[in-house]
């Protein structure tokens, strides 16, 4: 019972580190931009399907498949960007149903291309067991991302504190106004906040291709995956982002391990209409946000 | 070096400024009057770029103005502050000024950091956050400092001084003063008390419903009975 809890924590952490990869880059969009970019977890899949063809026509593995992914993801995501700067009222409302749609548009795309079949990686070598003290069990992609995914939550949060950029980035999301009044162009530091959440965005699909199975419907279940963390985590909030993915890992994971496979989404909401009852800022929000 | 020609803004159906012409030269002191709604803010958001005329030409040392986005308006020199005061919080005070000084000015110099702060009286507050712990005068003197952190030439000042106590206000104009002579900026300030324009300007300018009613020096204005009309609702001695 005690070793079965142990797993079932030790899985819902590393599949935390995954979700805050796809979690992330709309995260940043939201923090930066007051952006719930609806379609971000088609980008995701977008990155995950290129590192697929990538591996069938080219024979290139998964991992050396990440520039190619980051050059087409980047270009949709800045499309996605140049498509929103033309928003010129009520962005927040409406950037939701433009960016609802293209995610429709890019699921149909790779829906074309790659067609309905679910496809999954030839590289065995991520889905070997990895074992960590003789008790705890995990695939290497799992470990793999896990790490990754810590790299990135600190790198990102480094670059947003310490970096001149990054404090550029969130001088326009905690003033829009007063930044350019100092200066800054606001639309620098966004095409810089989508571009940035393209690599996330990467980051998120190579994990997802080389530990589970692929299909053009997934993008947006990983949107919605994302979009609660996101909220879960307090709008705004990196380290947040991370912690939430965890939390969401770990309920997930035990719910499987203790109860039944299929409440296993459940469990993830239960505990997100929780958090959202009894602390709507999310666990690491701020209680107000001028915008 | 700033020159305002008809400027006519509209929001519906209202009109906030109608044919507005005003001109302002280097390092002048204009006090900007009028009562609430005259549309002193907007004449401010019209110079710093936040709202666009429908009408009328704006130039600043010939640079056409309109053309310009709000944060190239920042980059040749003109800087404003708000009413509410609009710090960018998460960051410190010092990060505040050189968020605007790497931006704004466009390069990095921390002794004027250094001197900005000493000379706002915020030395002391530099590390901390900008949306906590501080004082309402102390929030107006950073905003003061970011405009002057992006080394402008003309400020814009949108009732610094108000909700301040005596001494405070006393202060305050005491570096306004500074700040005008030492850096030979330009500064038009909107404020409603008089005693404080009177003692700060060589010029103001009245707006009332949008229009210029006025432009005089400080004493004649409040000699002027439409003026004391339209800012008291009621004629001196009535």
């Amino acid at each position: 019972m005690f070793e079965l809890g142990l797993q079932a924590i030790y899985s819902g952490v590393l599949t935390g580190g995954y979700y805050a990869l796809v979690a992330l880059g709309l995260a940043l969009v939201f923090g930066t931009m007051r952006v719930i970019n609806l379609a971000h977890g088609e980008l995701v899949l977008l990155a995950a399907y290129v590192a697929y063809s990538a591996e069938v026509h080219l024979a290139i593995s998964p991992i050396a498949a990440i520039p190619l992914s980051l050059v087409v993801v980047s270009l949709v995501a800045v499309l996605v960007y140049v498509l929103l700067s033309h928003i010129t009222r009520d962005r927040e409302l409406n950037s939701l149903i433009l960016t609802y749609g293209l995610g429709i548009v890019l699921t149909n795309l790779m829906l074309l291309i790659w067609s309905a079949d679910i496809r999954s990686t030839t590289a065995t070598w991520f889905q070997e067991g990895a074992v960590l003290g003789d008790t705890l069990y995990s695939s290497r992609s799992e470990v793999i991302f896990f790490l990754v995914s810590l790299v990135l939550v600190a790198g990102l949060w480094f670059w947003l504190t310490r970096s001149w950029h990054g404090r550029a980035v969130r001088a326009v999301s905690s003033n829009r106004d007063a930044a350019m009044l100092m200066g800054v162009n606001p639309r620098t530091t966004e095409v810089l906040s989508f571009l940035v959440a393209g690599l996330l965005a990467t980051f998120a699909g190579i994990a997802l291709y080389t530990g589970k199975t692929i299909d053009p419907p997934l993008g947006h279940a990983l949107t919605i995956k994302a979009f609660i963390i996101t909220v879960l985590a307090g709008m705004g909030s990196i380290p947040g982002v991370l912690l939430g993915a965890m939390l969401i890992g770990i309920t997930e994971a035990l719910t499987i391990s203790f109860v039944s496979t299929s409440l296993q989404d459940l469990a993830g909401m239960v505990l997100f209409l929780a958090v959202l009852l009894l602390r709507p800022q999310g666990l690491f929000g701020f209680g107000t946000r001028r915008g | 070096m700033l020159r305002l020609e008809n400027i006519t803004v509209g929001f519906g159906g209202l009109t906030a400024l109608a044919n507005v012409t005003l001109e302002v030269g280097a390092r002048e002191l204009v006090g900007l009057v009028g009562p609430n709604g005259a549309g002193k803010t907007t004449l401010f958001n019209v110079i710093s770029g936040l709202a666009r005329p429908k009408a009328g030409t704006a130039s600043f040392n010939s640079v056409n103005l309109l053309r310009k986005p709000v944060q190239a308006r920042a980059r040749i020199g003109i800087a404003r502050t708000f009413q509410i005061p609009q710090p960018l919080h998460e960051l410190t005070v010092r990060q505040n000024l050189i968020v605007a000084q790497t931006f704004g000015a466009g390069h990095r110099n921390a002794r004027r950091i250094d001197e900005i702060l000493d000379f706002i009286g915020l030395k002391r507050k530099a590390e901390e956050n900008a949306a906590d712990g501080l004082a309402l005068s102390e929030h107006k003197a950073l905003e003061v400092g970011k405009a002057l952190a992006t080394e402008p030439k003309l400020i814009l000042l949108d009732e610094v001084l108000a909700g301040l106590e005596t001494a405070g206000k006393r202060q305050f104009m005491q570096t306004l003063k500074r700040m005008h002579q030492e850096a030979g900026l330009a500064i038009i300030i909107i404020e409603h008390d008089i005693e404080t324009i009177l003692a700060l300007c060589q010029r103001a300018v009245v707006l009332d419903f949008g229009k210029v009613i006025a432009d005089q020096t400080p004493e004649e204005i409040f000699r002027n009975p439409a003026v004391m009309r339209s800012y008291t609702g009621a004629t001196p001695g009535a």
